[in-house]
């Protein structure tokens, strides 16, 4: 994100390459797809920082660096004399990105999504209550915190534009984003007495369902959503109870509808229900895969895709994930090879 | 003690999650957020006006209006001032309008055609305020097909292809059990937000931010994107396993839903973990001895080690393995996030005193600043609590005024008359 939105930012990898790069899937060349998707826009720089000379180079880069941001772990950057107050440089901001913090008894420990989802309570939440809990997809608590620490490093910049040499060393924990996006969750288990834990079933109330050729969600908040929906699905009765317009109601009675609409629903397509619904400012959701996306004429309407404008490459990459009117998100590079700018 | 955005101030129309979220870090990191609500349409978050009060706040003698009792609601709005005002009258608009000078930055989530039809989009707030940093949250953003469909968070899950992600491997798509695209949402635009600030530091000028809930989560699956622009392959749901390493999943303890989560990213911490877990003996099995050959047996690879799980105490577990150097963590429930002690000690969980509901332990900053520390945590507002208070302190407006605004229906606390 430092990069996307115009920073220069130079990514040290020690001798063999970062370990993003031996994560799968691959491309057909070969490149790992998670690094071709977060080093894009970097440059790299191979160097042994167990070396002395080369870590004195180390040390020279992060003496002209607004930013430091590490992933290490605090006895290693106490060891290679490379901690924050080692660094000795005031203005410097400094961010650790790890699993659990720099603090602490997990300091040390190793982490991953998959740990962070559970210590967090998301994975308590996620999935069916007669099955292992699940972790959220993919590399959800590495994002987050990715994001929350570029929202840290800016919110630290905001702080040293208005007292220049004042910077200051910050602690991301995954875990921590992860828990501040548990709050809802945790803070209605306290006010309730109950542990929620996971869904018994999966239905409309809770997520997507099956339609005629996939999936849909049909999760109603607002009363007029319910009767507008139930109208068009022909289930003219429940749209006109008036009981079934506050959502606690048609919480704590789901049993009574819930195998009529999704019979309903079964005669639907996805995208003409999603059409339909939509023309009646109902929310509503169809489950779109990767190749849906692809295609997707509103995602395209926004000119979202990007092919890299420095380089030879006709892939199209996600775009932002937010526009800005002055300083626009740009992708120029793709991901450099290991050492491409030593 | 201060944050780092201490001296900078939102008004805000946010609600829900998404936008309420996003506000209530830029509070969090000490920057003065006036949330404006109105009474006629409470926030969603708020829940029904005349909705039950959750089973725990029976008990307590001040929890007396459900809209200032909703744990939602109540989760996501720390650090802020609530204000009423009814936008749809000239006289609410007007004080709207008087207000914006005293903003850095504006946040709204409203579908994109709301603001322009009450006569303050970005060119008109920019007319009144040159430097103003405005950030809209909506499910589809401006311009193209979709732009004016609604959308919440249980739908951008699906639209966004997180649904699609999110499952086990041989059952349908899901979405997560707390709309968690929101929380996404939220994090880009504080993100968005920030840039802003930093930017208008450097050049006074401010800018219009146009965040796409579908986009923020696209992104953050935007590596299954690329996988399928550079293979052609779409992928599906993987459980809790993971593309290169195994094992990788959560795993069953002694005692009703007790799990455990682990995962070996080298061959040393298999090595470690076979002998921690007293099995020294799969270190040498065929099917387990390299990352690769444990991918191939994976299923087999989890039998086997959920067998031996089943038997055994979770955080007795959990305290083996991670002296042995394993990826490990047990399956925290909300109760024992709330009671854990390492949130504690961090002061990421905190103990938040509501005026109408008591004491809770609450999730707060989840951020760690070394100079400007951001550690005050103030509870939600109640619905028009701060209205005469902010009018007063930045307009002048006074009681007398404040009154017929009341009466008028405009401001006031809790339910239209």
């Amino acid at each position: 994100m430092l990069a996307d939105f115009g920073a220069t930012v130079v990514m040290v990898e020690p001798p063999g390459g970062s370990p993003v790069r031996v994560l799968a899937p691959f491309s057909p060349e070969g490149e790992s797809i998670p690094a071709a998707y977060v080093l894009a826009n970097k440059q790299s720089v191979v160097l042994n920082v167990e070396d002395e000379a080369e870590r004195a180079l180390v040390r020279g880069l992060i003496g002209r660096a607004d930013v430091l941001v590490s992933s290490c772990r605090p006895s290693d950057l106490a060891r290679l004399g490379l901690g924050y107050e080692e660094l000795a440089n005031p203005a410097l901001i400094m961010v650790h990105v790890t699993p659990f913090g720099v603090t602490g008894e997990l300091a040390e420990a190793p982490g991953n999504d998959l740990a962070v989802a559970a210590l967090s309570g998301w994975a308590s939440i996620n999935g069916l209550a007669d099955r292992e809990p699940l972790k959220p997809s993919g590399w959800q608590a590495s994002y987050c915190a990715g994001t929350a620490a570029y929202a840290a490093v800016m919110a630290a910049l905001h702080h040293r534009d208005l007292h220049p040499g004042e910077g200051q060393e910050l602690d991301v924990a995954e875990v921590d984003v992860m828990a501040a996006a548990f709050a809802p969750a945790m803070l209605g288990a306290m006010y309730s007495g109950e542990n929620r834990g996971r869904r018994r079933e999966l239905d409309m109330t809770g997520g997507p369902v099956e339609v005629a050729d996939g999936y849909f969600a049909l999760t109603i908040s607002r009363a007029h959503f319910w009767r507008d929906a139930m109208n068009l699905l022909g289930l003219t009765d429940l749209a006109e109870d008036p009981r079934w317009e506050p959502s606690y109601y048609r919480a704590a009675h789901k049993d009574e509808y819930v195998q009529r609409v999704e019979t309903a629903m079964r005669e639907w397509k996805k995208m003409d229900l999603f059409e339909e619904l939509a023309a009646r400012r109902v929310v509503a959701g169809p489950v779109l895969n990767m190749d849906d996306l692809a295609a997707n004429a509103h995602l395209r309407g926004r000119k979202f895709w990007a092919k890299p404008t420095e380089a030879q490459s006709s892939v199209d990459y996600p775009g932002p994930s937010f526009r800005m009117s002055e300083t626009p998100w740009e992708l120029r590079t793709g991901a450099p090879p290991p050492g491409g700018n030593s | 003690m201060k944050g780092p955005l201490t001296g900078v101030r939102g008004i805000v129309i946010t609600q829900a999650w998404a936008g309420a979220f996003c506000t209530e870090m830029l509070g969090l990191l000490g920057a003065d957020i006036i949330q404006i609500e109105v009474r006629k349409r409470p926030d969603s978050w708020r829940g029904d006006y005349h909705a039950p009060l959750a089973k725990m706040l029976h008990e307590v003698a001040t929890a007396e209006h459900p809209w200032n009792c909703n744990a939602l609601y109540n989760s996501v709005n720390l650090n802020k001032r609530c204000i009423t005002l009814d936008l749809q009258t000239l006289e609410g608009l007007e004080i709207f309008k008087r207000l914006l000078p005293f903003a850095d930055v504006v946040a709204e989530n409203f579908s994109p055609r709301v603001l322009g039809n009450l006569g303050i989009g970005y060119e008109v707030m920019k007319a009144i305020n040159p430097g103003v940093i405005l950030c809209s949250l909506s499910a589809y953003g401006r311009g193209g097909p979709w732009e004016n469909v609604p959308g919440i968070g249980g739908t951008i899950e699906p639209t966004s292809g997180m649904s699609a992600l999110l499952g086990y491997e041989e059952g349908p798509p899901m979405n997560s059990g707390q709309m968690y695209p929101d929380a996404v949402a939220g994090l880009h635009a504080l993100s968005g937000i920030l840039t802003a600030l930093h930017y208008r530091n450097r050049t006074g000028h401010g800018q219009y931010i146009d965040l796409s809930m579908q986009e923020a989560n696209l992104v953050q699956i935007g590596d299954a994107a690329l996988q399928y622009r550079m293979t052609g392959a779409v992928r599906g749901r993987m459980g809790n396993r993971h593309h290169t390493f195994a094992p990788h999943g959560i795993f069953p303890c002694t005692g009703t839903d007790r799990w455990v989560a682990l995962a070996c990213e080298s061959e040393a911490q298999w090595e470690a973990f076979c002998v921690a877990a007293g099995h020294a003996e799969w270190r040498s099995d065929d099917r387990f001895a390299m990352n690769g050959l444990r991918k191939a047996n994976e299923h087999t690879l989890e039998a086997t080690i959920g067998a031996w799980t089943r038997g055994s105490e979770r955080d007795e577990l959990v305290a083996r393995l991670r002296a042995a150097g394993v990826i490990v963590a047990p399956v925290l429930t909300a109760p024992e996030v709330a009671a854990d002690a390492r949130f504690r000690e961090r002061g990421v969980v905190v103990e938040v005193a509501h005026d109408e509901t008591g004491k809770w332990p609450q999730v707060a900053n989840p951020l760690r600043f070394s100079r400007t520390t951001a550690t005050e945590v103030r509870p939600a507002p109640l619905l028009g609590q701060h209205t005469a208070e902010v009018l007063s302190e930045l307009l002048g407006i006074g009681q007398e005024d404040y009154d017929r605004l009341v009466a008028a229906g405009i401001s006031g606390m809790g339910p239209p008359e």
